[in-house]
């Protein structure tokens, strides 16, 4: 046994996430991702003297969804603070938070870690706003200072100290961006920043229940940072235990460079921020008949529709996930599955057909291009026997994407596609090739049954795979073993 | 020319052609000048107040129908007070030169009622202060007396009005920066409810105390200026959206109002023996009017500015982070890094009290010290609030000295700070509480200089509160 395995991983996070409004958290800015620097920016983002915060409604309601969907309790009466700090990319000195008083207290998400699921408890969530971007390395003797970023609302989702190794951490950072996604709360877009995260590692000997001293490392932005980090610093803290020595409550800063983590600031010169109560804005007052109006304009959870196809439509896990992915993806299907009335042949058809086809084009599920009654009659068409499953997937799909306003029905006569269960054609094409070879006919009939497929083969060939395999199975058995 | 001292007379003059508002800018114009040694103004805006006087004689002969309420009136701001492509420094050298983007929401209202904005007045850097001695720009003088402080923080605008170099004068009310001057400088000046006039466009100090305040020398002239600007404005969530009424038409006399005095304030030791008489005769007065006069007691005269003092400079130290010359005002140049732009710059160019107050609030937010003094004096305020809310429940209105003395002389005070901040021991109750109040003149001392009383009502009782002080001859 090494070290290491002595110890429990105990990590807590805190993850940012950047909300999808239109307009900043406090003015009317926009927070469109990447527009020419410091563009996006009036006097209200820029912190100009005279200049007061008023809170974007939008926000709010953007927070108590995810909070309703986290099972939280909504704060009817929560309020703004302020959190006081310099920095160059922080136009008013001090950053508008939720100190006190957050707008979602408690609830949790469920992840699944080897087909288990584990429950992970949030503490809270509270609405801030963002920074301003410094860039260091572009100018050789300043600092450059973007404030398009500078307002724009951020959900700051903090968990208990539930997760207990990086696999954990992952899959809650992935059903967290699935559930701000499928909310659409966000776009939880790790590379640009949307979604990120500082996480707390500390560790214990295992069975023990006290925690041990916790490291926070800061802004990890991307899930194979984390995973990183995490391994590094409990590598780290095993290390410092093993020989004797105890852990520093630090503020810690990952470097995907050199892999390590690297102290940003120690407690002695630890930032006081001196928080206090938001002047310019009063208490957030929510009604339950505002909380209620939230929850009725909410479309089903994930997991709740992961349920229903698993168990009400019968669908594998494997096919029940995928379709929970994105909520389009689940509006797609229930769409497609109520018109046809086919569950497992819809799902086939949207993540083997349709899913690939729209990430190749890159197109939104809703741009795919071929109408849903075509699409109706496309399952149709092979759930009667009209086309083979092979023939309708190899060479009518792509032909409707193609034409996507033509009948699949009438691409498949044009391709001459359509299916024969027509007896005496498939007949007559029997007798030819049993006349053809006699001595393969002999062979079968002395007992060796496995030859079949050679003359459903041949068959297929002949009837350039129009032949219905059933029909053709049939007759060409009666015709054998006469 | 004649001085007007009310609107309705410049309208009459003006309607009958005995004058133009461009006859009338040109003569505040040469008020402004023959005042000039009273530090009165930091700029002038003398080519454009001309301009839209002319532009306003064309419209009162070619579409009088189209005049807005407050033609004819002409207004100083405080250099506090935002104006679109106007510079607004706060009395500070940290905003030396800044202009502004946007106008105030007062502003704009009273502009869309064809007010004419003749020039910002000098105050208090970041309106702390009650001498204006601590303008970057010099002190402002008091004109019945030059060797005598005019009060602060809106001591520009309170002379303004005094010297007649305009009507009207919009300042700002935090801890009775309206209020005190106005009583130092013998006009009225008065602070509406927090929350009555949008804090939009207003350089914050402390931001839950902050109101824009009115000097004139008639309550119609604040009445109609109160109306134009009150009211619910997108850009401040603290604004009141509380109907406006329309305060200008409803100034009739009280019949049998109830007026409270604090003894603890009549018998402060701090209190002026002469300000005291006088305050006496008022109530005296009032007695012999048959109004019901009491008077009450009250337990938290002596916590009022200490708590004062703490909410309003930890606010401020917030407040005032903005100016780290990263974007905008002073920056020192020498600088070579972040660090040492941010304590160069602001050592540089933030006036002594101003620091003072900065670290004062910077003390009192810190881990340790917090619950000690912030929430302890969120407690007092909480207190104060409701008392006085109380009492003005009972009665309709509440007497007190504006101030505990007369002007004194500049430099008197300025080595103690302390001493500084219990001259708003009257004023500051009305911004803890909220309320609305006026300071009104109500006679002189020995030496010649101007004593003013105080009336407060309960929030958002400003008809009334003018009605009254109409009836006191105003």
């Amino acid at each position: 046994m090494s070290a290491r395995d002595k110890y429990e991983t105990v990590i807590g996070l805190e993850v940012h996430v950047q909300l999808n409004t239109a307009s900043k958290a406090f003015c009317s800015d926009s927070t469109l991702f990447g527009a020419e620097a410091n563009t996006q920016v009036s006097p209200i983002s820029l912190g100009h003297p005279g200049t007061l915060p008023v809170v974007n409604e939008e926000q709010i309601a953007k927070a108590v969804k995810l909070g309703l969907a986290l099972g939280c309790e909504i704060n009817p009466h929560s309020s703004f603070d302020r959190k006081n700090y310099f920095y160059a990319d922080l136009p008013k000195g001090y950053q508008i938070t939720q100190d006190r008083s957050p707008i979602c207290i408690g609830g949790a998400l469920k992840i699944k870690i080897d087909e288990a699921f584990k429950s992970i408890r949030i503490h809270h969530i509270h609405m801030e706003e963002d920074a301003g971007k410094s860039i260091h390395d572009t100018d050789g003797a300043y600092s450059l200072i973007d404030l398009n970023r500078a307002g724009v609302p951020l959900l700051e989702i903090v968990s208990e100290p539930d997760l207990r190794s990086a696999e954990e951490v992952d899959a809650f950072m992935s059903g967290m961006r699935q559930l701000v996604r499928w909310l659409d709360v966000s776009d939880g877009n790790m590379e640009q920043g949307s979604m990120r995260c500082d996480v707390n590692v500390s560790i214990r000997l295992k069975g023990e229940e006290e925690f041990g001293t916790r490291c926070e490392i800061k802004n990890v932005n991307s899930m194979r940072y984390a995973r990183r980090a995490i391994a590094y610093e409990v590598g780290r803290q095993v290390d410092i235990i093993e020989k004797g020595g105890s852990i520093e409550q630090q503020t810690l800063n990952f470097d995907p460079d050199t892999g390590t983590t690297t102290p940003l600031r120690d407690k002695e010169d630890a930032h006081d921020y001196r928080y206090f109560p938001e002047p310019d804005m009063p208490p957030i007052r929510l009604s339950d008949g505002y909380i209620q109006a939230v929850k009725d304009g909410m479309v089903r959870l994930p997991w709740e529709l992961y349920e229903d196809f698993t168990e009400k439509l019968g669908l594998s896990d494997y096919d029940a996930s995928l379709l929970t992915e994105e909520v389009e993806v689940a509006k797609y299907f229930l769409g497609l599955q109520h018109l046809s009335q086919q569950t497992k042949a819809s799902a086939n058809l949207i993540i083997n057909k349709i899913l690939p086809y729209c990430k190749d084009k890159q197109l939104a599920l809703f741009d795919f291009p071929v109408a849903s009654e075509n699409l109706v009659e496309f399952l149709d068409i092979i759930r009667t026997g009209k086309v083979s499953n092979a023939m309708a997937y190899q060479r009518i799909f792509p032909e409707m994407t193609e034409q996507p306003d033509r009948s699949p029905l009438e691409i498949a006569k044009d391709l001459n596609l359509l299916q024969s269960s027509d007896t005496s054609f498939l007949e007559e094409l029997i007798e030819g090739i049993l006349a053809d070879n006699p001595d393969k006919v002999k062979v079968y009939r002395n007992g060796k049954k496995g030859l079949l497929g050679f003359f459903m083969g041949e068959l297929m060939k002949k009837s350039k795979g129009k032949a219905d395999p059933k029909v053709a199975n049939k007759l060409l058995r009666e015709k054998l073993e006469a | 020319m004649a001085k007007y001292s009310d609107l309705a007379s410049v309208q009459q003059a003006i309607r009958e052609g005995q004058t133009s508002c461009k006859a009338l800018v040109a003569f505040y114009l040469e008020q402004i000048k023959e005042h000039q040694h009273l530090n009165i103004y930091l700029e002038v805006f003398e080519e454009e107040a001309l301009q839209k006087a002319a532009a306003l004689d064309k419209k009162i002969q070619e579409s009088p129908e189209k005049l807005g309420k407050l033609w004819g009136m002409v207004v100083s701001i405080k250099d506090v007070i935002c104006y679109q492509g106007h510079k607004v420094s706060a009395g500070s050298k940290i905003l030396e030169n800044f202009e502004s983007l946007f106008s105030a929401t007062a502003v704009e209202r009273i502009l869309a009622e064809d007010a004419i904005i003749i020039g910002r007045t000098n105050c208090d850097e970041f309106a702390m202060g009650s001498s204006n001695e601590n303008s970057a720009y010099g002190p402002v003088l008091n004109g019945i007396n030059p060797q005598k402080i005019p009060g602060g923080s809106s001591g520009g605008a309170a002379v303004s009005v005094q010297m007649d170099t305009c009507l009207a004068a919009l300042g700002t009310d935090t801890g009775g920066s309206v209020r005190q001057p106005a009583a130092l400088c013998g006009i009225l000046g008065m602070k509406p409810s927090y929350g009555r006039i949008s804090r939009h466009g207003l350089v914050a100090y402390g931001s839950s105390f902050d109101q824009v305040g009115i000097f004139a020398h008639k309550t119609e002239e604040m009445a109609l200026l109160l109306e134009v600007m009150a009211g619910a404005d997108e850009y401040d969530a603290t604004a009141s959206k509380r109907e406006v009424p329309a305060y200008s038409q409803t100034l009739e006399p009280l019949q049998q109002p109830s007026i409270a005095y604090y003894r603890s304030a009549l018998e402060h030791p701090g209190l002026d023996e002469e300000i005291r008489t006088l305050m006496e005769q008022q109530l005296d007065e009032f007695r012999r009017a048959g109004y019901r006069v009491e008077g009450v007691d009250f337990k938290y005269l002596d916590y009022i500015v200490p708590a004062y003092y703490v909410l309003t400079t930890a606010e401020a130290s917030s407040n005032l982070s903005r100016y780290d010359g990263v974007r905008f005002g002073f920056r020192d140049k020498e600088a070579d890094s972040l660090e040492d732009m941010y304590t160069h710059s602001r050592t540089q160019a933030f006036g002594e009290e101003v620091k003072r107050r900065i670290m004062l609030g910077t003390f009192v937010l810190s881990a340790g010290y917090y619950d000690a003094y912030y929430t302890k004096a969120q407690k007092v305020r909480r207190l104060i609030a409701e008392e006085t809310r109380r009492l003005l429940s009972d009665f309709d209105f509440l007497l007190m000295p504006t101030t505990p003395a007369p002007a004194w002389n500049l430099g008197e005070k300025t080595d103690d700070p302390v001493e500084m901040y219990l001259a708003d021991i009257f004023t500051v109750q009305a911004n803890m509480a909220g309320i609305p109040g006026i300071a009104f003149p109500v006679g002189k001392t020995g030496e010649g200089l101007p004593v003013g009383l105080q009336l407060m009502s309960n929030v958002f009782e400003e008809a009334k509160l003018l009605s009254f002080v109409k009836q006191l001859g105003y």
